[in-house]
């Protein structure tokens, strides 16, 4: 079942780390997001393929926004 | 050649059936069951779990689904009662789809004699329990009103069922959906753990039961440092990290060592909140997970570790506090949540407990987070602090900001951002970092990352057993 990354906080996207189709496990950032004055990573919660990507660089997310698609 | 393998006799196991579920609880060859073979409904009995004397209680679903009847709810009236005296920890497995209907009123009694006993055991032993099924209506209360609610894949627990809920409000859900583990592992903070199966379920319930039931003694000597756990924070000091990492190399780990259990994992996950042994004695662990909404505490999760400190202060078990926290989250959903009143109760519930309890802050203590996170003010054994340790109102770029704002708004604009990096390192050396921490008091040390675990250990065996004097209440 796809799991789908929401952000929990305002923040900025400050990078994207992972692509499309990379694989990553629970400890592999797939973006960085700033927010406090913090760099923080974000994790899909089990791992697996990143299957799409819905923010870009630069781009304010709101609390609840889809970040990430993983499967 | 292929070799015929003979298939294994099928046999028939009612997975309902109280008898394997006691006997998975308890150490092997040490069930004695105590009310049985009747049709209360409820199994009682009592025996070892990790070589402590424990008792426990467990819904019989073959019998009328395990509701809740007169002679069913006297059972674990008279378990719990029992634990209480023996001063043991007492366990309930949940199968039961709430009060009995044709006893009517009667049963509405009884269960609620439950709730009044469970509410006397209150902070005097160690109650947990064990969601197999559902637990609908008053068997919902029931694990609600106990230190640990444990719940597995099969685990629903609701007040109202889905047929009513429809009814009522046009919603339609099924029971996963309206009190699944999902939901209450990760919406509702209703189950404390949640397991992929019953079996897991009940081995984390022994796990719990033997942590909480023989909590033996800090030994500094045990409290062996290997390695350095500084090097487990990242080296940007402004880039999260998942502190669980840490909590777990601080616990003591081996064969014969119970598992860590976490509490509460995906509910306000910004803080963590574990029971394990350390240096030989079972404590709990506070710890902001930077990971997770920056490690701010908000309303849920000083609620969430309210109510742990408050369980730990009532069983009598001392406290290891890991600060990294940016302070408090803004906004006004956390206004308009209640941060103010939920917060208070962290603030209350640390003042308030008399267990040993000793703070280490590793990276950054600011704000109003800083008083909550167990500060010296709110009476900690000991605070300590990692040498790169922050401890402010707010960091220093933030707080520049702020104190010299018109000097900064008045300076010409190609010199503003050279005069906010002097302001900034005037403010770091003046109030930033440990220096005025340790001047007045408030952090008694400075330790090397590297003899963390004796350090905490030491401090804690030097401070006098205690145990706070009140229930634990579900907050």
């Amino acid at each position: 079942m796809a799991e789908e990354i929401r952000a929990e906080m305002v923040a900025n996207v400050w990078k994207i780390v992972a692509k499309p189709g990379d694989e990553v496990s629970d400890a592999d950032p797939i973006v960085i997001l700033e927010s406090m004055k913090m760099e923080i990573p974000v994790h899909s919660e089990d791992g697996g393929v990143v299957a799409e990507l819905h923010v870009t660089e630069g781009q304010v997310v709101q609390e609840g926004d889809l970040i990430a698609t993983v499967e | 050649m292929s070799i015929a393998t003979t298939p294994a006799t099928p046999v028939t196991v009612d997975v309902r059936d109280p008898l394997p579920r006691l006997t998975a609880l308890f150490d092997a060859g040490t069930l004695q069951l105590v009310a049985h073979d009747d049709d209360s409904g409820v199994v009682t009995a009592r025996g070892d779990i990790g070589g402590t004397p424990a008792i426990a209680y467990c819904s019989d679903a073959r019998k009328m689904g395990g509701a809740m009847g007169t002679d069913g709810c006297a059972h674990i009236v008279s378990a719990i009662d029992t634990a209480v005296a023996e001063r043991i920890p007492v366990v309930g497995i949940w199968h039961s789809g709430g009060a009995r209907l044709p006893e009517g009123v009667v049963a509405l009694h009884a269960v609620g004699q439950v709730f009044a006993a469970m509410v006397r055991a209150s902070g005097r032993v160690p109650q947990i329990s064990v969601v197999l099924g559902p637990a609908a209506g008053g068997a919902a209360y029931g694990p609600a009103l106990t230190d640990i609610v444990i719940m597995s894949a099969t685990g629903r627990i609701f007040v109202t069922g889905p047929e009513v809920v429809k009814s009522v409000t046009g919603e339609h859900s099924d029971m996963e959906s309206l009190g699944g583990p999902d939901v209450h592992g990760r919406k509702s903070g209703v189950a404390h753990v949640t397991t992929k199966d019953d079996a897991t379920a009940l081995a984390t319930a022994r796990d719990l039961t033997s942590l909480l039931g023989r909590q033996g003694h800090v030994q500094p000597a045990d409290a062996v440092d290997e390695g350095d756990l500084g090097e487990l924070l990242p080296d940007q000091p402004n880039r999260a990290y998942n502190v669980k990492p840490l909590v777990k190399r601080l616990l003591d780990s081996g064969d014969d060592v119970e598992s860590p259990v976490e509490l509460h994992a995906k509910w306000a996950a910004n803080i963590v909140t574990v029971l394990g042994r350390f240096a030989g004695r079972t404590i709990g662990v506070i710890a902001n997970n930077p990971l997770r909404l920056g490690g701010c505490l908000n309303s849920e999760s000083a609620e969430k570790a309210a109510r742990f400190v408050r369980m730990c202060d009532a069983l009598g078990v001392p406290l290891v506090v890991l600060v990294d926290v940016p302070g408090y989250l803004p906004g006004l959903g956390q206004e308009w949540d209640g941060v103010v009143r939920r917060g208070a109760k962290l603030l209350h519930a640390f003042a308030e407990s008399v267990v040993p309890r000793v703070t280490l802050v590793t990276r950054k203590s600011y704000g109003g987070a800083y008083i909550a996170m167990n500060s010296r003010a709110l009476g900690a054994t000991a605070v300590f602090a990692w040498p790169d340790a922050q401890l402010a109102v707010m960091g220093a770029s933030a707080a520049v900001n702020v104190l010299y704002r018109k000097q900064l708004a008045a300076a010409p604009e190609e010199e503003r951002e050279a005069l906010r990096q002097t302001f900034i390192a005037k403010q770091e050396a003046e109030a930033g970092g440990v220096g005025l921490a340790s001047e007045i008091g408030v952090v008694d040390e400075v330790i090397d990352p590297k003899q963390t675990r004796h350090r905490l250990a030491v401090a804690l065996a030097a401070a006098p057993a205690a145990r706070g004097a009140h229930g634990n209440i579900p907050l």
